[in-house]
């Protein structure tokens, strides 16, 4: 885990956030700029899974079943959101997207929170 | 072009509105997924240690399952049936909310609604609020 790429991600899930808000006030379902931030998003999420798998070790995190389920579950959540928002013909569509964003930049942290509880 | 990059204009939301019923949906179905993958996780790997918090971890987890599903399918049963979860969830929010700032040593692990929900931003506090708001809204229109 990286406290960098978490920053990055955190602020890709921000722009995203604030993209899904504006397409509901401006009365728009979601377009390529969603589909483009939650593609990058879910590009970084994908580089946090391998950089941090690949940096376990023995009580590295100490809660493993924990950080092993946030750390790939939080892949589905920008899938999940883009597929709902793009079914969504009302102007909600964007704020389903931001909510899914939102979700990934509070889960990062509490990963990053995981990671540095150490067992020794 | 700027339809494409932007979103089309959207639809008019039709009568008895189905998009914020979405996003409620979409919150609860994250909230089933958060608490019942850390109910699995207690159950699975520490059960001895807080039987208690962890039953009542699963058993938040049941009920934010019925809820999604429930207002996932919509229709009178399933407004009924999401109702029904929903004013569970609250009294559970408040009652364990309560007990777990009384009397701490009885709850000696986190569980989705300690604290009213602190561990997650208290969401789980403003979730049910939000779904009751929308259920009784919609029955009125």
């Amino acid at each position: 885990m990286s406290l960098a790429l978490v920053v990055a991600i955190t602020a890709v899930a921000a722009l995203v956030v604030l993209a899904g808000l504006a397409s509901t006030v401006a009365r728009r379902r979601t377009g390529l700029v969603h589909l483009a931030g939650a593609g990058l998003l879910e590009a970084l999420l994908v580089v946090q899974a391998v950089l941090a798998f690949a940096r376990m070790g023995d009580g590295t995190p100490a809660d493993t079943p924990t950080f092993l389920g946030y750390l790939f579950g939080v892949l589905l959540i920008p899938v999940a959101g883009v597929l709902w928002a793009q079914a969504e013909r009302t102007r909600w569509a964007g704020t389903v997207l931001a909510v899914a964003a939102a979700a990934v930049g509070v889960m990062v942290w509490r990963l990053l929170q995981l990671w540095e509880t150490t067992g020794a | 072009m700027r339809d494409r990059g932007l979103g089309r204009p959207a639809e008019a939301a039709a009568p008895g509105s189905t998009g914020p019923a979405r996003v409620l949906v979409l919150l609860y179905g994250i909230f089933a997924l958060a608490a019942g993958a850390r109910a699995g996780v207690q159950l699975a790997t520490r059960f001895q240690e807080a039987p208690l918090a962890y039953l009542l971890s699963a058993f938040a987890a049941a009920v934010y399952v019925v809820a999604t599903v429930a207002l996932a399918r919509g229709g009178r049963g399933g407004r009924r049936t999401a109702l029904a979860a929903i004013l569970v969830e609250l009294a559970g929010v408040l009652v364990i909310g309560t007990l777990s700032l009384a009397d701490p040593a009885a709850f000696p692990d986190e569980t989705v609604w300690s604290g009213y929900g602190r561990g997650y931003g208290y969401v789980p506090l403003v979730l049910p609020v939000l779904g009751l708001l929308l259920l009784t809204r919609r029955r009125g229109a």
